[in-house]
């Protein structure tokens, strides 16, 4: 019949205005993002071994890492910079990274009003995010057996 | 004269008109003066709420919620956005027509002021009761086109004048069948008074009488209130935004002001005409009719968030070759049932 479509698309529009809304309320509700979302890098400093290779699978020349030797011949982190303005967040680093140290997180508020502050520091955010609690500090299994060392 | 009814307004003009001495000059110029002003008042609300119906109920069409930052559920969006309009720069293009250019937003918004005068609110809650009431009502409407096309000339550029050249084409051609459509209603009360024609739909509204003529009315007036699917005259893929192109701040405010209150003065004819305008049980009268003119504005945002735009030979072809014939159609079926009534009933009808 002549006019069929039209009733019947007055008829979807008419439905969807029932519909449940599928706007998300940004500021007040944080969206729930697939737990993959490769939105942020973070370093857990304590369980990083100073290879170097998450800078060498970076494509873009991120990651700029800065390692010293302790006494026993152990390499350990002096400074650990990512320069976000190259980041692409393909997330190789984090895929390269033999202990999971540098690992992909959801936050996705990474929007600056300068350009210095896509400097990242990693050990600096690490430390930030301890001390306000957002993760634990992880205790080095050889901190703990220098410990008993010196205990025993 | 207003006749005196029950309505609470019917008694406070009534009240206001006893402090000037009932029936004197000075009380029918106080009477003008405050018609007026509400009527400007009663502008400035439809188009406010108006706005904000049409961008929520196309948000709930599109599975969003529509404006929800300011107030509570966005109800205050479009005063503030009015607000931001009024403090904008009012801009002369170097090129423009300066009186043209400046005057057509202050005729379109002139115009819906002069046609919503006669638009009967209630019981005894007509500004001015015309004899001519839909006749004239019809005149000054049709005068929207002009405004248009000065928008578009004045403005000296292209988008604008071809924006103002298919509001002429559009509105001119539509306005055929809109009066058709509404002549049948005037061929059964034998009127042209507002009042006597819902006075008339005390016992059956005209919806069931002029199916017809309510359908092409219903086409023919989005079209001329240039609202989608007829919205070419603005058609923003093609023409920005037609003859408001060059136009900012407060002239494109009225312009806006003056095209919601076009899609309220054709809701309310609709209801009105059609829809029994005031009459109705239980409510008073102003709220039915302010039900059945909200009836008739969500229908108009339903087309417009539902149809895609129409080219412009088939709007020209609906147009001439589809509602013509039909609202020509409906007259004389409306002349034949009402010469068989008479047959039956030879005291009705005239």
């Amino acid at each position: 019949m002549f006019g069929k479509g039209l009733a019947k698309g007055l008829g979807i529009t008419f439905r969807h205005m029932f519909d449940k809304k599928i706007t998300e309320f940004y500021p007040e509700d944080m969206p729930t993002l697939p737990p993959r979302t490769r939105s942020s890098l973070a370093l857990n400093t304590p369980k990083c071994i100073s290879c170097g290779m998450c800078s060498s699978a970076c494509p873009n020349k991120v990651i700029t890492l800065t390692t010293d030797k302790n006494e026993s011949n152990k390499k350990f982190l002096t400074s650990y910079h990512m320069d976000l303005t190259r980041c692409l967040f393909c997330g190789l680093c984090t895929e390269a990274c033999p202990t999971k140290a540098l690992y992909t997180t959801t936050e996705f508020e990474n929007a600056v009003y300068f350009r210095e502050d896509m400097q990242w520091d990693m050990m600096q955010r690490y430390r930030d995010k301890v001390a306000s609690g957002e993760i634990k500090e992880e205790v080095k299994p050889e901190t703990k057996q220098e410990e008993a060392k010196d205990n025993g | 004269m207003p006749q005196y009814g029950s309505g609470l307004f019917v008694s406070i003009a009534h009240l206001i008109r006893g402090l000037f001495g009932g029936t004197t000059v000075t009380a029918d110029v106080v009477m003008t003066v405050i018609n007026s002003l509400i009527i400007w008042a009663l502008i400035a609300l439809a188009a406010l709420s108006l706005i904000l119906l049409e961008r929520k109920v196309a948000g709930w069409m599109q599975l969003r919620t529509g404006p929800n930052r300011l107030g509570p559920r966005g109800w205050f969006q479009t005063v503030a956005d009015a607000m931001k309009l009024l403090g904008k720069e009012d801009i002369f293009p170097a090129a423009a027509d300066k009186w043209v250019f400046g005057l057509a937003p202050m005729f379109v918004i002139g115009l819906s002021v002069m046609v919503m005068a006669v638009i009967p609110y209630g019981k005894g809650m007509v500004p001015v009761d015309l004899n001519v009431g839909i006749f004239y009502l019809l005149a000054v409407s049709a005068l929207t086109t002009i405004p248009f096309f000065m928008a578009g000339w004045g403005s000296n550029n292209k988008f604008a004048l071809l924006g103002g050249m298919r509001a002429v084409a559009q509105m001119i051609s539509y306005e055929i069948p809109l009066v058709f459509s509404l002549l049948g209603v005037v061929m059964i009360t034998q009127t042209f008074k507002m009042s006597a024609i819902v006075n008339a739909q005390s016992h059956v509204w005209f919806i069931l009488l002029q199916p017809l003529g309510f359908v092409v009315y219903t086409i023919a007036a989005t079209a001329e209130t240039n609202r989608a699917p007829f919205d070419l005259v603005e058609g923003e893929s093609e023409l920005t935004a037609g003859a408001f192109t060059e136009y900012t701040g407060m002239r494109w405010a009225l312009f806006f002001l003056g095209e919601y209150a076009n899609l309220f003065i054709v809701s309310a004819v609709a209801a009105t005409v059609f829809l029994g305008g005031w009459q109705g049980p239980f409510l008073p009268g102003w709220i039915w009719f302010a039900i059945k003119v909200l009836f008739m504005v969500f229908l108009f945002l339903w087309f417009r968030w539902t149809f895609p735009r129409l080219r412009v030979d088939q709007l020209m072809h609906f147009g001439w070759k589809v509602l013509l014939p039909l609202s020509v159609a409906n007259i004389l079926l409306t002349g034949v049932g009402i010469y068989i009534y008479q047959l039956i009933y030879p005291a009705i009808g005239g």
